[in-house]
């Protein structure tokens, strides 16, 4: 089974997924702006912008900054359950065994089937948003931010596959049933600064915001929502930092995954 | 009560509570990713307000997400374990044994108040330290309780009528997930945001006023329209506890006529 029918694979599944399951693609859908309303709505009932901006201490536009928040936050948990949850899906379903008795190792299996899925809902994600930033940022400014937003949506999903692999393969080697992302991925979200910026958050906690992808994901998109033209040396060190943390991660999981593998296999933890 | 409906009741309690126990990874699960969730959202909000007004705000958005809390998690745990329960068979089980389906998930409670009663707690622990806000501190602990109360007679028969439902039609779980997330957004709105003339009518709504109860009782909302927000609270979880037992009987004999359509949520 080469790459190319991996991929392929993975593009069928997602459109007879959102064929079959209407009311989970229309679900999907309204969740954005349902996250985006709550956190907007019970921000302004309990206060006002301008304390936020005094509170994020940055001149930012609150609209165009809980629009990238939410939808970094959003495409890093869709990485999140779509890579390390899948090992507990495949569990749940029986069908781990045959990933895992398959010519192609687990991690580039979980990681090519998932990629067609990234895309496309971050891709949609981004459309649905689409009108409200140029609305709110004008045309011009508007595609500035958007293609500031979507770089941010392409390139931290690599070290973020890297990252759910690890997840992944921790799944595959404990004999639990229990999903333990359920906790662990708001958590994540939460050190990653997505709706609270992490550089305002205790210490400790900003130590652990750094070694995670995610961080430097929501932080790029959120550079969109900075009023006025966006630094273009801080995206290019924010680039940087993820194609970094890419070529950790990735290393890091095609090894562990490797471990995680043939412990489930020796174990029979599948 | 007789012997027959005592060693029922015993063997329903015995169910679920061994259940909650043998299921004590997914329970802790629920609460941290509860907590975690709603400290995330939270957080959030938080940015809007200023220094000076953050602990009457961190109040009034922490009892807005203990209510969102209570009727997610009892529409969620009623009313989605009818799915698990009709998809073992055990709904024509206990109707061939002249027992109520509905009196077994009425066991359901002990795992759904757990699981909000252990998330309250540990939310009040996140937030509250964060903020450094006494979150479970009330001026009128009384009211605070009454408010909860009905508020969780309301979700629970809201539970218990969805759970009916699901066992005559599909209720598709997303949507149902999507209106309790759009509830949160009308119990957001504080009583006195609203223009004078419409205040009786938005009280009218379920659940807003248990949870104008409670934000008076905590201080993180203004003490108006309170006799009238006790009647219509207590009015609204009679009507609804009445309504869910309505669904239930009938339904009940719905099924028992042509059997249980077995789609439940999906």
């Amino acid at each position: 089974m080469g790459l190319k029918t991996l991929l392929k694979s993975g593009i069928l599944l997602d459109l007879y997924f959102f064929k079959n399951n209407r009311s989970a693609s229309i679900s999907r859908l309204i969740w954005p702006y349902l996250t985006l309303g709550l956190i907007m709505g019970m921000g302004i009932l309990f206060g006002n912008t301008q304390s936020f901006r005094q509170n994020v201490q940055a001149p930012v536009n609150p609209l165009t900054y809980f629009v990238a928040s939410t939808l970094a936050a959003m495409v890093s948990l869709d990485v999140m359950w779509g890579v390390g949850g899948s090992v507990l899906f495949h569990r749940w379903i029986g069908t781990l065994p045959y990933i895992l008795l398959s010519p192609n190792r687990t991690s580039i299996t979980l990681v090519l089937t998932y990629v067609p899925r990234y895309l496309l809902s971050a891709g949609i994600q981004l459309a649905e948003f689409t009108p409200l930033i140029l609305m709110v940022e004008g045309v011009t400014g508007g595609t500035v931010k958007l293609c500031i937003i979507a770089l941010a949506l392409t390139i931290g999903m690599l070290p973020l596959l890297g990252f759910s692999a690890l997840f992944a393969s921790f799944l595959l080697s404990i004999k639990e049933e229990t999903n333990v992302l359920g906790w662990l991925n708001p958590l994540i979200l939460l050190f990653s600064g997505a709706f609270y910026p992490a550089y305002l958050l205790p210490r400790w906690a900003r130590l652990i915001s750094i070694v995670l992808p995610s961080t430097y994901t929501i932080e790029l998109a959120r550079l969109s929502a900075i009023i006025g033209s966006p630094v273009s040396r801080r995206i290019t060190l924010l680039i940087g930092v993820l194609a970094a943390m890419s070529v950790i991660y990735n290393s890091a999981s095609g090894l562990v995954i490797q471990i995680g593998e043939r412990k489930a296999m020796k174990e029979g933890a599948i | 009560m007789s012997v027959k409906a005592f060693v029922r009741a015993k063997a329903v309690l015995w169910l679920h509570t061994i259940r909650l126990w043998r299921f004590r990874w997914s329970f802790l699960n629920w609460i941290l990713s509860d907590a975690a969730w709603i400290f995330l959202f939270v957080l959030g909000a938080l940015l809007f307000v200023p220094r000076e007004q953050l602990s009457m705000a961190v109040k009034g958005a922490f009892w807005t997400i203990v209510a969102w809390s209570v009727i997610s998690n009892f529409s969620s745990l009623i009313g989605s374990w009818m799915n698990f329960f009709i998809s073992i068979g055990m709904v024509e089980e206990h109707l061939v044994r002249g027992f109520s389906p509905f009196k077994a998930l009425l066991g359901r409670l002990i795992t759904g108040s757990s699981i909000t009663i252990a998330s309250l707690l540990f939310m009040a622990m996140l937030v509250g330290g964060a903020f450094h806000v006494d979150l479970l501190s009330a001026d009128r602990t009384w009211l605070l309780v009454l408010g909860l109360g009905l508020l969780a007679v309301e979700g629970i028969s809201y539970g218990f009528t969805v759970a009916a439902i699901s066992m005559r039609t599909s209720v598709p779980n997303n949507l149902l997930e999507i209106l309790n997330l759009g509830i949160i957004g009308l119990l957001m709105v504080p009583v006195q945001a609203i223009p004078r003339s419409a205040r009786l009518a938005y009280l009218c709504i379920p659940y807003v006023a248990p949870l104008h109860l409670m934000k008076v009782a905590t201080s993180s909302a203004l003490p108006m329209l309170l006799e009238k927000a006790v009647l219509i609270s207590a009015l609204e979880a009679t009507a609804m506890f009445f309504v869910a037992l309505f669904v239930m009987r009938f339904v009940e004999v719905w099924i028992k006529r042509n059997g249980v359509k077995a789609i439940g949520f999906w």
